[in-house]
């Protein structure tokens, strides 16, 4: 508990200290952070070193229940990762608050998200969990609605964000207490303990409450809507913390319904896994459309935490029929989500750096920014790696052990779940072409090729504490993608807490190997494979380059023999994605706007075309404008009963209590 | 014991008469007056039923409602009638006789309503809940029936008398830091109001429908 106390103390400490000067706010603050940070990680390592839960309970700070914490290796593992990515996006701060995010608001909201988000997975007990819960909820809205005052979508995003946060939250207390009703007391422990006693139909509804709540957090298609917003709207180091670390939490939560309600019947998992494989084939492929590069990593927030609740599907459905598989899923699964966590933020820490040089998120105004900007290219394209998974980085291995998982759990299995891993397996092949689309429009367009916009021009490299925050995020994407061990040692003892039969998973420093279940992979020697054949290739073109260079001369493909002079020339974002829109036309049912005029002179001369195509969520438009339009008229109607005299509402309230009164009685 | 019982339902109901003169008087600085009057009555069956239990706690409290329910906020009331003498709540939504009449139902209303609680407490406390019950639906009454911002006020304050009235029936005194608690409350509320009410005096507002023009 000690640890934990001066942890949280501290970050109540951070808060208050963002009444500091404004010339010293955001260092003082930082500075705190680091600390709660530092002392994150080294709880939470210890518990996963030691594989022994944190406990603890205190009666003082909330009221009849008191604080009860509990943090298990599974819970340390979220910990462990939110700690990384938070110290990250506090470093990548430093730099960033001279472009945002340096007032007394959102200073305390960000220290209060930190701190939150590293005590939400420890917490042991109900009330405790929906107090930090909310914390974390509430402190993030502000950072969301950080430019309120200048932007309307800034206002709109914290709309939406409050909406879909706080029906989630209503849905996760629901079921979090009907659950605890049952129990002898709130405790995560016993209400697990006593909840196999409930009636399976009471068991499911709580699942799906508490499933539905958690993935709205997680930004589960349709409950997504909040995602792109929220996360384009939110300053960089809060929107790296939406992506690396909150929307975690909604898988954390999963991962929790799980352990309270047992596995439960098969059907729980095909829902779930079916809103899994809508995320993620949706997810991408507006991912791989979209031109706003913070839209874009949010789409692939939502692909991504889709494949990661595919993997917990496979790993709910085996669990009956082959138990090592559906260890193996969990272990996959959760590999995927701190990999997710750490290139996700590199990628968000370093579209805020392209953001802070070029005052611009929109793909097709980018570009050349290789050169202007070289370290956060780096970085982004690192992170690009990751997340289209590629070897060696760790993308690359957690989508392997998901397939593998997949692919081992479908020999043994009955004919529902043959079916359904079939699907998961195809859904995973589609989102991962989708996805390397999309990152490679993200890299090559924003990054490569030439500037397509003054600002992208005379970009200038971000400061120094800009570059080292998504660099400690990049290089741990490498790290564990070269060498998985000491992480696959940590994500197994995390999954052993809820799916304890062995996966058979074992795993060395530099690679990992699935015993019964045949299989190995070696990251290290993919990776020292790719630079050798990488310095082989160069060595033979730097052999053979002085005598050939002299004859040939090299031009841009499909240029006819020209070289690429304007940026208009390039491909943009949007038609770079075109072919991608068209194939999926029905889908997306993007809207076009083709404005011709003529010449005046003749009709056969064309003066101008200006063409418009705007490709908002086809969800939004279809599911919730409706509705939203359908509460705009019940409200509308409802204005004739509320004329604006204070006296007319009183008396509704009085003839309410009179007629109470009188029936009552 | 009859003596006490006496004493207690005379100040019981000297509470709801306030309420009911509030309802009948015109002028605002008799209005004020009432609810002066009131709380001293109901600072009296605080310390009636203190004197009765030997309770030094709950003599505190009736010291304290005293303070506070006859003098602090008459007296802040008081002076906003000062700055408009001769102020009337000229022409109420509900006349005179007729709001005396709907009072004497909510009263009936109050003693239907309150059985069950006048069985649960018994006794010569408990035979006078409904007058704190009436006072309630009075004080509400009083709210939705005066134009007046100031007549709104003392309708919140008598509610809240009463519901003070019903708490120290039934328990036989409340704890002082309920007390406490809910007398500031009710303080700081008059507080603010007196503000607003300055405010919308000066802005030429007096009748609270006028504020409707602002509805959009």
């Amino acid at each position: 508990m000690s640890p934990l106390s001066l942890l949280a103390g501290l970050g109540v400490l951070a808060a208050l200290a963002a009444l500091a000067p404004r010339s010293r706010r955001v260092q003082l603050v930082a500075a705190i952070l680091v600390a709660v940070e530092a002392i994150g990680a080294v709880v939470s390592i210890r518990v996963l070193a030691t594989d022994h839960a944190l406990m603890g309970r205190t009666t003082s700070l909330l009221p009849i229940t008191g604080v009860r914490i509990d943090l298990t290796p599974l819970g340390a593992l979220f910990t462990l990762t939110t700690a990384f990515v938070a110290l990250a996006a506090t470093i990548h701060w430093l730099g960033y608050r001279r472009h945002a995010m340096s007032s007394v608001s959102a200073t305390s909201a960000f220290a209060l998200f930190v701190t939150s988000l590293l005590l939400v997975p420890a917490a042991g007990d109900i009330v405790t969990f929906l107090v930090l819960w909310e914390v974390m909820a509430l402190s993030s809205l502000v950072l969301v609605a950080h430019d309120h005052a200048s932007r309307d979508e800034a206002r709109q995003a914290a709309w939406w964000y409050g909406a879909m946060t706080q029906g989630g939250a209503a849905l996760i207390t629901l079921g979090l207490v009907v659950l605890g009703a049952h129990a002898k007391d709130p405790s995560f422990s016993s209400i697990a303990a006593s909840a196999r006693h409930l009636p399976g139909a009471a068991r499911a509804a709580i699942f799906l409450a508490l499933f539905v709540g958690f993935a709205a957090k997680a930004g589960l298609v349709p409950a997504h809507v909040w995602l792109p917003r929220a996360h384009a709207e939110a300053p960089a180091p809060a929107s790296a913390l939406l992506s690396g670390a909150m929307v975690n939490l909604g898988i954390y939560g999963i991962v929790l319904t799980r352990t309270l309600l047992g596995v439960g019947p098969a059907w729980w998992w095909l829902v779930a896994g079916f809103f899994g494989v809508i995320s993620a084939l949706y997810g991408s492929l507006y991912a791989a459309t979209s031109t706003d590069l913070k839209r874009l990593l949010a789409y692939s927030t939502s692909d991504n935490m889709g494949l990661v609740v595919i993997g917990l599907s496979a790993s709910g459905l085996f669990y009956a029929s082959h138990p090592a598989a559906s260890s193996l899923a969990l272990v996959a699964t959760l590999f995927l989500v701190t990999a997710h966590a750490l290139y996700k933020s590199t990628l968000f820490l370093g579209a805020g750096s392209v953001q802070y040089a070029t005052h611009e998120r929109n793909l097709d105004q980018l570009g050349g920014l290789a050169r202007t900007m070289p370290a956060t290219s780096v970085a982004v394209v690192i992170g690009a790696l990751a997340v289209a998974a590629l070897p060696p980085l760790n993308g690359f291995s957690a989508e392997w052990l998901v397939v593998q998982s997949l692919v081992h759990g479908l020999a043994s299995a009955d004919p529902v779940t043959t079916v359904a891993t079939t699907v998961f397996v195809a859904a995973l092949a589609l989102t991962g072409g989708l996805t390397i689309v999309a990152f490679v429009k993200a890299v090559g367009i924003g990054f490569f090729g030439r500037a397509r916009s003054e600002q992208a021009e005379h970009a200038r490299e971000v400061p120094v504490s800009m570059r080292v925050g998504p660099g400690i995020t990049a290089s741990a994407c490498v790290v564990v993608g070269v060498a998985p061990g000491l992480a696959l040692t940590a994500i197994t003892r995390a999954s052993a807490v809820v799916a304890p039969h062995p996966s058979g998973l074992t795993a060395t420093l530099a690679g990992f190997h699935l015993g019964a279940l045949r299989g190995a992979v070696d990251p290290l020697a993919l990776a020292l494979g790719a630079v050798a054949a990488t310095l082989l290739v160069a060595a033979l073109r730097r052999s053979r380059g002085p005598r050939t260079a002299a004859k040939l001369r090299s031009f841009e493909p499909w240029g006819s023999g020209r070289t690429v002079t304007s940026a208009r020339m390039q491909y943009t974002a949007t038609s770079f994605a075109e072919p991608l829109q068209r194939v999926f036309d029905d889908v997306l049912a993007p809207q076009h706007d083709l404005d011709v005029s003529h010449a005046v002179e003749s009709r056969y001369y064309v003066e101008r075309v200006a063409y418009a195509s705007a490709n908002d969520d086809v969800v939004e438009r279809r599911l919730y404008r409706p509705v939203l339009a359908l509460a705009r008229w019940w409200g509308l109607r409802a204005r004739g009963i509320a004329n604006g005299s204070v006296h007319r509402y009183l008396a509704y309230g009085f003839v309410v209590l009179v007629v109470a009164l009188v029936v009552v009685s | 014991m009859t003596t006490f019982a006496n004493a207690l339902a005379s100040a019981a109901v000297v509470v709801t008469v306030g309420a009911v003169v509030v309802l009948w008087r015109h002028r605002l600085r008799s209005i004020v007056v009432a609810l002066a009057v009131q709380g001293v009555a109901l600072a009296l069956t605080a310390g009636l039923l203190a004197g009765h239990e030997h309770d030094r706690v709950l003599f505190a409290v009736a010291l304290l409602v005293l303070a506070v329910k006859a003098v602090v906020i008459p007296g802040l009331l008081a002076r906003v009638v000062a700055a408009t003498p001769g102020a009337r709540e000229t022409d109420p939504l509900v006349n005179v006789p007729a709001s005396l009449v709907v009072a004497g139902l909510l009263t009936l209303a109050a003693f239907i309503a309150a059985r069950p609680i006048v069985a649960l407490v018994g006794g010569p406390t408990g035979r006078l809940v409904p007058l704190g019950l009436a006072t309630v639906l009075i004080g509400f009454f009083v709210m939705v029936a005066r134009r007046r911002a100031l007549s709104q006020v003392v309708g919140l304050l008598l509610v809240d008398n009463g519901i003070a009235l019903v708490a120290f029936l039934v328990t036989s005194g409340v704890p002082v830091i309920v007390e406490l608690g809910s007398s500031l409350d009710v303080l700081f509320g008059v507080v603010v109001l007196r503000v607003l009410l300055a405010r919308l005096t000066a802005a030429g507002f007096s009748d609270l429908d006028q504020l409707r023009s602002l509805h959009d």
